[in-house]
Parts: C-alpha cells; sequence; structure tokens
C-alpha cells in the first residue's frame, strides 16, 4: 500500500503549465533561438517590405487628406476628410464606380468561377484531345489583359468587328452593327465577357489540380451505394474541392478588385464613365486630373475594402496552416 | 497580402523609373551648355527629322550649347513633368498646349518662367501673329514662347455631298443641319466622330457653344463668369448635339476612337469630318483624292477660329535660360520656320512666314483663307478647363450624346460641378 501509494506520487502527472511559466517560455524562446536570433535574416526582406508595401499604404492614406496636384512645385495642403466628404456627396462618378466593382466582383464568383469547374468537370474525363482542348481554354490567360482587350475592342467594333459582321448576315437588329461598348447600359457586361474568357481558363486548370486530389475509393464506393452523378459531386467532389473552390474564390476576387487594363483598353472606363471602375478612378483622378488627395482617397476606399474581402482568406488560410502542424 | 505586395512592386517599378527618366538642365563645367528640352511626339517622320535638322543646325552656329530633346507620348510627358518640375531633374525648356487647363496648370504651378526681358531682347512681340501671342500672355507677362497654332474646321467629300445634292458649303449651324439631314436622307453617314476618346467629338459641342451662345457668351461661359444652368443656349447646344449624335453620326462612334473613325472618311462611307489642319497630311498619306476633298470654317457665325496653340516654355529654375532662349529664337526664326512650313501646322506663328503658292495644294489654300477670315480665337474647351472639369464636361457630353442624359439637364449638372470643385 506504502509502495502503492509512493507509486502514486511519484506517477503524479505534471501540474498543467502556469500562465507565467508559458510567458516565460515565450520570451525565452525569442530570446535564446527565436525571433530575435532569426532578425539579422529577417531584415532585408522586412526593410524591403517597410518600403516598398507599408510606407506607400500610409503615403496613400496621409495623402488622401490633402489637397495636391502632384506637382513638388505646389505645396500640399491639409484639408482633413474633405477629399472623403467630397468623394461620397459630389463626385458624379465614385458611386458608379463603386457599382461596377461590386457588379464585377459579384458576376466573377459567379460566372468565371462556375465555367471553370464545369471545362474542369468536363476534361477531367477520358476524353479524345483532352490535352488540346486544356491548353486551348488555358492560353486565354497567359495573354497580357491589354492585348486582350485590344482584341476584343476589334470583335466589337460596329463597323469591321466579328460580331456585326455576323449580326449583319443573319439579319439582326437594324444592319448598323453591334454597338455593345457604345451603350452605357451594356459596356461594362461587354468588357466583362473579355474577362471571362481570359480567367475561365484559369480556373479550370486550378479545379484541374483539385480534381486530381479527388479520391477515387470514395468516388467508386459512393457509385457502389447507388449514387447518381449528381450525387457523387454533391457529396464527394464537391467536398473534396473546398479547399480548391476557396482558393479560385479568393483569387478571383483580387482579380476583380484591381480590374485596371481590360476596361482602360476596352472603354477607358467609358462611355460617359458608365464603366468606371475603383483602381481605375483612382488612376484617373491622381494622374488625369492631377487631383492627387481625392486619388488617394479612393485608393484608401479601394484598400479597406480588399482588406474587409481579403483578411478573412488570410486567417482561414493560417488557421489551415497551424491545424496541419 | 499578395494584392499588396505586387502593388508595392508596382509602386517601387515606377518611382525607379520615374527617378531614372529625369533628365535636368545643366550647366557643364566644360564650358558646353546642355539644354534639356521635353517635346510631345511628333507622329510624322518628315517633322522629326526637321526637328532633328533645327538642332543639328543651331549647335553648329552655337558651338558652346547643345541641345538634348526628349520626346514623349502625350501622357508619358505630362507625367514626367508633373514629377520632375521642381527638383533637379526638370528640363530647361518644355512643350505643351498653352491654353488655361493645360499650360496654365503649370504656370500656376511655377513651373514656368516669366519671359519678359527675352521678349523684350529678342523683339519677339514683332515676330508673332496677335492670335500665337494672345495665350501666351494671358496670365500676365509672357509664359511661352508660341510654337504653333493649329485651327480645326470641317472638311467634307464633295463627290458624297454633290451626291446628295448639296451645292454649297454650309454657312450657318441651320445650314449645316440641313446638309446634314440631305446626306443622311441619300444614305450617306454625314459626319465621322470616335467617341471613346472623348475630345473628339467635344469639338462638335464646343462649336454649338460658340454658335448658339455667341463669342463673348461662350467665353464667360469657359471662365466660370455664365451660370451654365441658366443660359438657354447652354441647352439648346447639348439639344443639338443630341439631335446629330442621334440621326448623323456614324453608328457606334462612342465604342471607336478618332483613328477608328478617321478611316471612315477615308474610305468614303462619311461625308464630313471636324479635324485640325494636321489632317491634310493624313488625307494625302491615305492616298485620297485630293480634288475630290475640301475644308470650309465651322459655320458658327462669330468669325472667330476654332483651334489651340502649342508653345515652348522655359522652366523657373532653369539655370540656363538665357541659353534656352536663344535656341527658342533661332527655333521660331522666319529662316527655320519658313523652311518647316507646313511640317507642324499650315500656317507658322511668325507672322513674316509665308506659304509658297506654288507649292501649296487647293486644301493649303482653303486653310489659309479660312485663317485669314479668322477674327480672334476659341479654344477648345479641354484647354479651357482645368483637367477634371474637362472630364465632367466630356462625362455629360457622352451622356447626351448617348441618350442618358435629358439636355435640360446637362447645363445644371456642370455648372453644379463647377461650383464643386473651385
Amino acid at each position: 500500500m506504502t509502495k502503492l501509494t509512493d507509486t502514486r506520487f511519484t506517477a503524479q502527472p505534471p501540474a498543467p503549465r502556469s500562465r507565467p511559466h508559458q510567458k516565460k517560455n515565450l520570451v525565452q524562446r525569442i530570446g535564446k533561438g527565436g525571433f530575435i536570433a532569426s532578425l539579422p535574416f529577417l531584415a532585408p526582406a522586412l526593410a524591403a517590405y517597410v518600403v516598398f508595401v507599408i510606407a506607400p499604404m500610409i503615403s496613400a492614406v496621409r495623402l488622401s487628406l490633402y489637397q495636391w496636384s502632384g506637382y513638388n512645385t505646389d505645396p500640399q495642403v491639409f484639408v482633413g476628410f474633405k477629399n472623403y466628404v467630397r468623394l461620397f456627396t459630389q463626385d458624379p462618378v465614385f458611386w458608379t464606380s463603386v457599382q461596377n466593382t461590386v457588379i464585377w466582383v459579384v458576376l466573377s464568383i459567379i460566372i468565371p468561377t462556375s465555367l471553370g469547374l464545369v471545362m474542369a468537370l468536363a476534361l477531367n474525363q477520358p476524353l479524345v484531345g483532352r490535352n488540346l482542348f486544356r491548353s486551348v481554354f488555358y492560353i486565354p490567360g497567359v495573354l497580357a489583359p491589354i492585348a486582350v482587350a485590344n482584341m476584343w475592342r476589334w470583335m466589337y467594333n460596329p463597323n469591321y468587328g466579328v460580331f456585326s459582321e455576323i449580326s449583319k448576315t443573319l439579319h439582326i437588329g437594324d444592319g448598323s452593327g453591334v454597338t455593345f461598348l457604345s451603350d452605357p447600359k451594356v459596356a461594362i457586361y461587354a468588357v466583362f465577357a473579355a474577362f471571362v474568357w481570359q480567367i475561365a481558363g484559369l480556373n479550370m486548370v486550378l479545379f484541374l489540380a483539385g480534381l486530381q486530389g479527388v479520391s477515387k475509393e470514395l468516388v467508386e464506393s459512393a457509385r457502389l451505394d447507388g449514387a447518381n452523378n449528381w450525387q457523387v459531386f454533391r457529396n464527394v467532389t464537391l467536398p473534396a474541392l473546398r479547399p480548391t473552390v476557396v482558393i479560385v474564390m479568393v483569387l478571383t476576387i483580387v482579380h476583380s478588385i484591381k480590374v485596371f487594363d481590360l476596361i482602360v483598353g476596352m472603354t477607358g472606363g467609358g462611355p460617359a464613365q458608365s464603366s468606371q471602375v475603383l483602381a481605375l478612378w483612382s488612376y484617373t483622378q491622381s494622374f488625369l486630373n492631377h487631383d492627387f488627395g481625392l486619388g488617394n482617397a479612393v485608393a484608401t476606399v479601394l484598400l479597406v475594402v480588399t482588406l474587409i474581402l481579403v483578411v478573412p482568406y488570410l486567417i482561414w488560410s493560417t488557421k489551415g496552416a497551424d491545424d496541419h502542424r | 497580402m499578395r494584392l499588396f505586395a505586387k502593388a508595392a512592386a508596382a509602386v517601387a517599378a515606377v518611382a525607379l523609373l520615374a527617378g531614372c527618366s529625369g533628365g535636368g538642365s545643366n550647366a557643364a563645367g566644360s564650358g558646353t551648355t546642355t539644354l534639356e528640352w521635353w517635346t510631345i511626339n511628333l507622329t510624322a517622320p518628315a517633322a522629326n527629322a526637321a526637328v532633328d535638322k533645327i538642332i543639328a543646325d543651331f549647335e553648329k552656329d552655337n558651338p558652346g550649347i547643345k541641345v538634348k530633346r526628349t520626346p514623349r507620348a502625350v501622357d508619358a510627358h505630362k507625367d514626367s513633368l508633373r514629377t520632375a518640375i521642381g527638383t533637379s531633374a526638370a528640363p530647361d525648356i518644355y512643350d505643351y498646349w498653352a491654353g488655361p487647363g493645360l499650360g496654365g496648370e503649370l504656370v500656376k504651378a511655377n513651373a514656368s518662367a516669366d519671359l519678359t526681358e527675352y521678349y523684350k531682347q529678342y523683339k519677339w512681340d514683332e515676330r508673332f501673329s496677335d492670335a500665337a501671342l494672345a495665350p501666351v500672355k494671358q496670365y500676365g507677362g509672357y509664359h511661352g514662347v508660341p510654337w504653333k497654332l493649329n485651327g480645326e474646321a470641317l472638311y467634307y467629300n464633295k463627290k458624297l455631298f454633290a451626291q446628295a445634292g448639296i451645292t454649297e458649303t454650309p454657312k450657318t449651324l441651320d445650314e449645316l443641319g440641313a446638309a446634314a439631314k440631305k446626306l443622311k436622307d441619300a444614305g450617306i453617314t454625314p459626319i465621322q466622330f470616335g467617341g471613346t476618346v472623348n475630345w473628339h467629338v467635344m469639338r462638335l459641342l464646343d462649336t454649338f457653344l460658340e454658335g448658339k451662345c455667341g463669342s463673348e457668351t461662350f467665353d464667360k461661359l469657359v471662365t466660370k463668369q455664365a451660370d451654365w444652368g441658366q443660359e438657354q443656349c447652354v441647352t439648346d447646344s447639348f439639344t443639338e448635339l443630341q439631335t446629330w449624335s442621334k440621326d448623323y453620326f456614324n453608328p457606334g462612334f462612342i465604342g471607336i476612337n478618332n483613328d477608328e473613325s478617321s478611316a471612315l472618311f477615308f474610305g468614303g462611307k462619311a461625308a464630313m469630318a471636324l479635324e485640325g489642319d494636321w489632317f491634310n497630311a493624313s488625307i494625302e498619306d491615305q492616298k485620297m483624292n485630293l480634288a475630290d476633298v475640301g475644308v470650309f470654317s465651322l459655320p458658327t457665325g462669330t468669325s472667330r477660329l476654332y483651334g489651340f496653340e502649342q508653345a515652348q516654355y522655359i522652366t523657373k529654375d532653369s539655370k540656363n535660360k538665357d541659353a534656352a532662349a536663344k535656341f527658342l529664337d533661332y527655333f521660331t526664326s522666319k529662316a527655320v520656320q519658313q523652311e518647316t512650313l507646313g511640317l507642324f501646322a499650315v500656317q507658322s506663328v511668325n507672322k513674316d512666314v509665308k506659304a509658297d503658292a506654288a507649292k501649296a495644294t487647293q486644301l493649303t489654300k482653303d486653310w489659309d483663307g479660312i485663317f485669314k477670315d479668322a477674327k480672334g480665337l476659341y479654344m477648345n474647351n479641354d484647354q479651357n478647363f482645368n483637367q477634371s472639369q474637362t472630364r465632367e464636361y466630356w462625362r455629360i457630353q457622352n451622356l447626351v450624346a448617348t441618350g442618358g442624359l435629358d439636355p435640360q439637364q446637362a447645363g445644371a449638372d456642370m455648372q453644379k460641378f463647377l461650383e464643386s470643385s473651385q
């Protein structure tokens, strides 16, 4: 008994670590082999990050509180939140650009993503010429957006464009040609069509990579259990694709928010600023209107919107990385 | 964060490029002065060759001065000036439009030197025409040296006019409207415009404003001394623009640029083009039959010429102002201007330069008549307004032209913006 008691005493589980003890360990870790020791190695990258990422962002936010034409000879005048007031209440284009950016993001999440998934599912089957189709669908993704813009602008040309020729051949409309880019109500969607054409193939490649990770055994066992194609997709494939779906969504959102080249190349934000978006409007205010205060106010709004959409992804991805340690 | 990283990399690249692109005026220790001269690209090879020859000839006559010319595209030129002005990278001379919305913005930003002493020294007041001098004198003193004055008018296809039964060129806006209707009835596109560049269609709106409001009110409107929302002529002008864009412009005009729309004129598919005197060279390049093309002044009824000027400005901080003035004196001299007449504009800003009648084409002669008959100048409104006001003017113009805004509302919207952007 005594022995047992002794054993019980000696085999006592270690007491839970107290909080001060944890802190001490953390401090020790940082001090001895952690953060401080790694600082010399981190410093160059950290300095570059501060100079080229953090400082420009702070500078942009600071400039949004000033009135400045961009000339060194012209003093920067502090105006507080006046630029934001002007932006939200007097700028006739700002809300149009917000609306178009939102439309662009929402449509991007729905159309090119779904299209990419459908193409990936189709080209994941044993088809003749599968690799050729994969390449053909992916090629638009590697073209420079400004080249895509030029190409589509010519396709939309009301006098010589392919859509006009088709409409004339088929006697659709009044024979005056297709004028998608000329209609303020349609222009943004006409540019978006070019975006879908370019980005869907990229999404397809990501989904194809994700599909290679779907367990064949699970698919087969689902079929043995009598699941039809839709049920297999809904209950086996789609859950397995979840990480890929999130990555595709985030990349698509990021691509959408910063859309610039296609709009510049196809409409320049027109007609009548009807296809204007936040990134282009920020550039226009700063570099074309020479109003750097207002331009940076737009950039700051864009920054906040981007952070709202991207930070959850960063948290999720960090959490995922921690879970796998 | 990847977005930010990419954005930061882009910003860094732009910053590095901006840092590297600056030239900078300097007085070399070797006794040679190097003039940094920033210009806007000249598209015609012959015009570029002519400028190179001018520089070579000047350097030959002035061994102590070198001229380093840096031509850039329009937006790159504007960006470079914005980043360089006020720094050691600024040029000694820069080429710019003379209107208050463009050249005037730089004068306001203290970029340009007042050249009054050089105007006295070189007697430039006597060299240039009144029309050419007016834009450089508008800020008090003398800012810039006139280089070229371009006029804009209506080019027309004589065959298409004849086909539509038009026997005389229009003398009033009403006659112009009637001619457009005849052309349309004959199945011909009356006039071509490319809407993506905004300033192309703007020329017609400016014309309607000058014609319907008269010179005095036009000037008051563009200098914010008259209310756009209160003047009936403004509503009439926008209404006329809407009529023209709906009935007489090439279909889909707003989705194409001016080069694309000009192809319609060159190809005989549109009867008129509202263009500047530089269009003569394009017509010849496109191998149009010169006998089929004519040009007539915009029938506003005010007798003023529609156009704009480009000037060469000496920067305020230049350490080589004397050498720069000497070069500009040579550049605008009678001999040089006579030799290059027609390459930059059909008329020279130097009033002693006369066209050689034997070499002149009919179009050049027509232009001589237009310049000769003009009494004063009204400038394109993208020269009159600052950049943000111009952009709003274009937005309203395009909304009206595409049916997205009632012409009755257009003037009030413009006035509201002008007041908020003061």
